[in-house]
């Protein structure tokens, strides 16, 4: 569908006093292109549904750094057409400190992160792996090459002969970055071969922003169980969503189904107290979980919700209530000093 | 069979008339509006909607629920467009149902009735896809500048007609009906009976608490006093607003200004607060208790009825059943999972029950001032109308016909 000619969308607060955001942000809006391929092939695979569901966050993602919520000059590259999306938030980037550092991301998809964290001129030597799909992983690396933005940031992706993998391990301060081609579900193995480059030796944080929760359960938590198994210093941090009994989680549930997404640990871990107890069993000392709607009530500062409520005006503010409630944040950690993300008594 | 009735019928199976059509449409309902003051009288019996946001199958799922117009008086508290992927349709339908019966239709505008919103929200983006032009988006447009503000509901009983063959008793105040018209809970003026016996859910434990179903579905019964008219407004409240004679004095016909007494009527929200606050939405206040039963008081109002909140329940009582929520999009955005309601008052017929003179120039001896309306409770509240909420679900997937885009970025993912 060609799309339509729209011309520039008015930001809602352009015309507010004192409050008002950034007024001449235009909108970049068109229909079609939009879809992920998945929701049009005929009978496509729960796995390749499973890697379209990234296109929705690259899409939100755009969205995001379109409207001013992001600063990702990297966001772009992933995009195919120009695309249209409800503004969504991603997570704040996870801040860190210490000397030598890794940390693992499974499900990464076109996540970007990591070139904004090797932009900025990291001050540590950082380990950073990322593990997806080899389909996912060999357009990144395509993506990365062929991107000269993304080339300064990562001079030399050299791919791994025989394998989808590809990394750059000459990056400053002698840090890598590394790019793994697989199928989550071979780490699940009890023979699986640790990821190259994988350090053991070092304080690690594995990171799931909503991938753990489309593998079956027991899947789910042998893949955890491939780090703990090898790593001691381990922490991590886990994005899903919750709630999937109450209505709006029934609806969530039934409208994913309708899309062939199928998020199996829903189920098991359906609230708070069930994701702590399953970082626990997981064997972290300390594990702690939030909604997302406690998260932003409560931890992100009154600047920068006016700095985001002033970018567009929401009035879907129930909406937000009830979808950000219905999302969690799980961290937990063993053998490191995280003192600084502990909550309440505990 | 008139134009406007083949209109009618043609918008009714969710086809959408010709621009040509629209123009004319568009035209004679401005004629009609522009006739209505800020604050419509309308008289019971009435049934009462919130939001509609385009999702028509819901619509005719309403209609269905609480009977069809011309039959049914209907009083929709605006948000007709954005969101749904029909808001074309919907609006249209409403607003030929108001030229073609302009005493059995009451339209109030909504905050997204306004051009501003709806270039974000989508109805801009509808009408473009289903013209390809803006034409009709500007009639449209045109229309929601003459939209009453306001409506004030008079003649509202004390007593409910029985909802169905079952006797009703006369002293109910509050009746919860689902969509196959059967009687989900009943509350009396002076406790709760019937078949929900769980306390007040906002914990108020002397307050009868419907509908059995959760949480944020609150009422608190009053207890008999003498009634007062019903306000139905969009949004609530506004800090420049103290009597219903100023919302009269607005000039309405305009964009909705971004801030200001008219921009607050529309985006106001009531919350659980002393006096004024900032709204989240970044565009009129909210309003706690107080301001509430002292404008009533004021106002020789019994209740405002007002909508703009999703409420999971459909509808909800608030501050002892000075507002009330409606909520009317079921399933909103096809994604909310929430149940949607209508509020129907019904006509007093026995001549005893109250009929308000118009509000607004009460000239109460003290003024309406604040100090007797809070201190002695119910003593000084109009005892509110009998209400019926008729709650209902969203229409059957398969008799909406889905549209093949999927919306984008529905959820995290």
């Amino acid at each position: 569908m060609a799309n339509m000619p729209a011309p520039s969308i008015p930001n809602l607060l352009t015309l507010r006093g004192s409050r008002g955001g950034s007024g001449t942000r235009g909108r970049i809006r068109g229909r079609g292109g939009a879809q992920s391929s998945a929701t049009t092939a005929p009978t496509p695979s729960h796995d390749t549904i499973i890697q379209g569901t990234d296109t929705d966050a690259a899409i939100s993602r755009m969205s995001a750094v379109d409207l001013g919520y992001l600063d990702d000059p990297y966001a772009r590259f992933f995009i195919q057409a120009p695309a249209v999306g409800a503004a969504v938030r991603r997570l704040p980037i996870i801040n860190r400190e210490g000397q030598e550092r890794q940390i693992v991301s499974l499900g990464a998809g076109t996540d970007t992160r990591v070139f904004r964290l090797f932009q900025r001129g990291n001050q540590h030597k950082l380990i950073y792996h990322e593990v997806d799909f080899p389909t996912v992983t060999d357009k990144k690396h395509h993506v990365v090459r062929s991107t000269a933005a993304m080339s300064t940031v990562l001079p030399k992706p050299e791919a791994i002969a025989e394998t989808h993998t590809w990394r750059d391990e000459t990056l400053p301060g002698g840090s890598q970055y590394w790019c793994h081609g697989l199928d989550l579900r071979d780490l699940s193995k009890p023979d699986a071969t640790p990821l190259s480059g994988l350090r053991t030796d070092i304080p690690t944080l594995l990171i799931s922003e909503c991938c753990l929760c489309y593998l079956e359960v027991a899947d789910a938590s042998k893949v955890m169980k491939h780090f703990t198994d090898r790593v001691p210093h381990l922490s991590v941090v886990l994005y899903e969503p919750i709630h999937p009994h109450d209505p709006f989680g029934r609806q969530m549930v039934s409208n994913l189904a309708a899309r062939h997404i199928r998020m199996p640990t829903l189920e098991d871990y359906a609230d708070i107290s069930k994701q702590e107890a399953r970082l626990r069993d997981a064997g972290f000392d300390t594990a702690h979980s939030l909604t997302i709607e406690r998260i932003w009530e409560d931890w992100v500062s009154p600047e920068e919700k006016e700095r985001v409520d002033g970018l567009e005006g929401l009035d879907e503010v129930e909406e937000w209530n009830l979808l950000a409630g219905h999302y969690s944040v799980s961290w937990g950690w063993r053998e490191i000093n995280l003192d600084g993300w502990r909550i309440g008594p505990g | 069979m008139s134009d406007l009735d083949k209109a009618i019928a043609q918008l009714r199976a969710c086809r959408p008339i010709p621009e040509a059509q629209v123009r004319e449409v568009c035209h004679k309902a401005r004629e009609l509006l522009i006739e209505e003051g800020n604050v419509v009288t309308v008289t019971a019996p009435v049934t009462i909607c919130g939001d509609i946001h385009g999702q028509f199958h819901d619509l005719m799922e309403l209609f269905r629920v609480g009977g069809d117009p011309p039959d049914t008086n209907y009083l929709f508290m605006g948000d007709f467009v954005d969101r749904g992927f029909y808001s074309l349709e919907s609006f249209l339908l409403l607003l030929c149902l108001k030229v073609r019966y302009p005493d059995r239709m009451t339209l109030i505008r909504g905050n997204h009735e306004s051009r501003q919103i709806t270039t974000v929200y989508g109805f801009y983006d509808e009408c473009l896809r289903k013209y390809g032009s803006a034409n009709v988006w500007r009639y449209c447009c045109d229309v929601f500048d003459y939209l009453a503000l306001g409506a004030i509901v008079l003649g509202a009983s004390n007593t409910l007609e029985p909802a169905n063959e079952e006797t009703t008793r006369d002293d109910i105040e509050i009746e919860v009906c689902n969509a196959d018209r059967a009687i989900i809970s009943q509350f009396s003026r002076r406790g709760k009976m019937g078949s929900s016996e769980q306390g007040s859910p906002n914990g108020k434990a002397e307050r009868t608490g419907p509908p059995g179903s959760a949480a944020s579905g609150s009422s608190g019964g009053t207890v008999g006093n003498p009634t007062g008219a019903v306000l139905c407004v969009h949004g609530g409240l506004s800090p420049l607003i103290d009597t219903v004679d100023k919302i009269r004095l607005l000039d309405r016909k305009q964009e909705v200004p971004h801030e200001g007494a008219m921009c607050d009527l529309l985006w106001s929200d009531p919350d659980e607060i002393d006096g004024w606050g900032l709204s989240p939405r970044g565009a009129g206040f909210l309003f706690g208790a107080d301001i509430v039963k002292v404008f009533n008081h004021r106002n020789d109002l019994s209740l405002i009825a007002r909508a703009h909140q999703l409420v999971m329940e459909g509808f909800k009582e608030m501050f002892d059943a000075s507002i009330v929520t409606v909520w009317s999009a079921p399933n909103y955005c096809y994604r909310c999972g929430n149940v949607a309601a209508v509020l129907e008052l019904s006509e007093d017929s026995s001549g005893q029950g109250f009929f308000a003179r118009s509000n607004g120039d009460v000239g109460r001896s003290d003024g309406g001032a604040t100090k007797g309306v809070l201190m002695d409770s119910d003593e000084n509240f109009k005892r509110g109308p009998a209400r019926r909420y008729r709650v209902f679900q969203a229409a059957p997937q398969d008799s909406r016909g889905m549209p093949a885009k999927k919306p984008v970025a529905d959820y995290f993912l």
